[in-house]
């Protein structure tokens, strides 16, 4: 009877050793997401659902049940894959793209945009174009996106909060709308505006940073084939809690240069002000290109969790330019990169 | 006092829809957030104490400082266990590198510290040196408060609210015992 128990007690060691082995193998090999663990995205709308007739019954939890899981009308977007800006690395699920964001105008927290964005409303869309360009004025999204050629591209992004996703965007190259408006020579910047509804975006209504949110880039960074305005994931329009209706993608820069819900384009000669970067100047530069060697004042950037890994997967280091040096690092050739982080 | 545990632990278990896309994050947090919460109301358990001549609220201050010190070592070791994986290395370069993280540190050695000597063969020791205790208790809160303020990307209501909550406690304290000296 001893003699059994120790045998069951060796074999359980044996056992845990061996799940030991696959964790510590797993670490070393990149962590592939199999297809069946990602989200689809009908079972997420599902699950949407289920979430809001449970709030019907969690009043008083502090749930708002009117303004998290309403249905938002999504479309299908027919696009092609570009293969030579994508990366082979396996995508988050739907769910963590669309319920882990940091989007103030909704809240503060990582699950504010999934609960608070539900009224706000991105259709109709127009966005006002003015500066140093020969063609301004105010525009229908239709003007400015070509849905007839889209791209998806599957891009890694990197959060000044040391996280990261590798998301499937679907949208077109920001070269393509500003050619439209054909900048002048004086346009050495772009800035861009987020929309300003304190009515529909409740995180506007408290100053905790300038509203509203401003964002730019160098007319080269702007005209860069990486730089890509978005208008959906996973082959479908973008949510608003993801920046419904257009929102910009800058893969090597952290993530909040690209600006999301954008209502206005401005081609200017000086560059503009940025609202982190007037929160925190020596926190968040304007440049603001991802780089492990230049951490935040209050924290490392030398590692980053990616999300979706669970509680065992180790946090990865981060790389220079977010591993996107090989196309973007000559943009910045002769600049100091610790001074202009 | 440990639903907020028995909440995280049934959401680390798939329930209340989960601990979201970062669960690492989701449990570091919650149990600083708790460790928080708990430390202030363990220092306005003797005010309260003192102007409701209710002596026996006071009791309370041991119970609930251990509950506080339970949240804060389950927010050390989750973020030693699991967010740094047990790497010694790594923490140190992550301390380093970090300033809240050293701040948070020197709380947490500070109740390390007051919650050793709560076991029972220090309690006389305990008894004589209760003033030494409160402002070990006292430093932690301040270095926690610190901590949690210092992580933040904007200006947020609740380590504001802890922290003009702090200051009074701090000044009654100080008008306290210089009273009790004269």
């Amino acid at each position: 009877m001893h003699r059994l128990s120790h045998q069951t007690k060796l074999e359980s060691i044996y056992e845990s050793y061996k799940l030991h082995l696959i964790i510590m193998k797993t670490k070393e090999t990149k962590i592939k997401i199999p297809s069946s663990e990602i989200t689809s995205e009908s079972n997420y709308l599902n699950r949407r659902k289920l979430i809001q007739s449970v709030g019907l019954f969690s009043l008083g939890l502090g749930m708002n049940e009117s303004s998290i899981g309403q249905d938002q009308s999504i479309d299908s977007l027919q696009s092609i894959k570009n293969l030579k800006y994508s990366t082979d690395e396996a995508p988050n699920s739907f769910s963590d793209i669309t319920t882990y964001n940091n989007f103030y105008e909704f809240g503060m927290q990582k699950s504010d945009p999934y609960m608070n964005s539900g009224m706000f409303e991105p259709k109709p869309w127009s966005v006002d174009v003015s500066g140093e360009a020969n063609i301004t004025g105010t525009f229908d999204l239709e003007d400015l996106i070509d849905f007839n050629k889209l791209e998806e591209r599957i891009y890694r992004l990197r959060c000044v909060e040391a996280w990261s996703m590798v998301i499937p965007w679907v949208g077109i190259p920001l070269s393509s709308i500003l050619k439209k408006f054909e900048p002048m020579s004086s346009a050495k910047y772009v800035a861009f505006d987020t929309v300003y509804r304190p009515d529909q975006m409740p995180g506007q209504k408290r100053r905790i940073l300038r509203w509203p949110y401003t964002e730019g880039l160098t007319i080269d960074e702007a005209m860069h084939p990486l730089t890509f305005m978005a208008v959906g994931i996973y082959g479908k329009e973008l949510l608003n809690q993801n920046g419904a209706p257009m929102r910009l993608v800058i893969p090597w820069k952290y993530g909040f240069k690209s600006i999301k819900s954008i209502n206005k384009i401005k081609f200017q000669e000086r560059q503009p002000k940025t609202s982190w970067n007037i929160s925190a100047p020596q926190e968040y530069g304007f440049y603001a290109n991802v780089n492990p060697l230049v951490d935040h004042p209050r924290w490392s950037q030398a590692r980053e969790r990616r999300i979706g890994t669970g509680f065992f997967g180790a946090k990865q280091p981060t790389l220079p330019f977010n591993g996107y040096a090989e196309e973007v690092a000559d943009l910045y050739t002769g600049l100091d990169l610790r001074k202009y982080y | 006092m440990l639903i907020p545990f028995a909440v995280l632990s049934l959401k680390s278990l798939g329930f209340f829809s989960g601990l979201g896309a970062n669960p690492v994050e989701a449990i570091i947090h919650d149990t600083g957030l708790w460790g928080i919460r708990f430390l202030m109301i363990t220092l306005l358990i003797t005010p309260i104490a003192y102007y409701s001549g209710n002596r026996s609220i006071a009791k309370l201050g041991k119970p609930v400082g251990l509950m506080a010190f339970f949240y804060v070592l389950n927010h050390f070791l989750s973020y030693a266990l699991i967010d740094q994986a047990a790497d010694l290395g790594v923490i140190m370069v992550d301390i380093i590198e970090t300033p809240y993280l050293i701040v948070g540190w020197g709380g947490f050695l500070c109740l390390l510290g007051v919650a050793s000597v709560s076991f029972k063969r220090l309690e006389n020791w305990f008894n004589q040196n209760r003033s030494t205790i409160s402002g070990l208790v006292y430093t932690a809160t301040i270095l926690g408060v610190w901590h949690f303020y210092w992580q933040t990307k904007v200006v947020e209501t609740e380590p504001l609210l802890y922290s003009a909550i702090l200051t009074v406690l701090v000044i009654w304290r100080f008008k306290v015992t210089t009273n009790q000296v004269k």
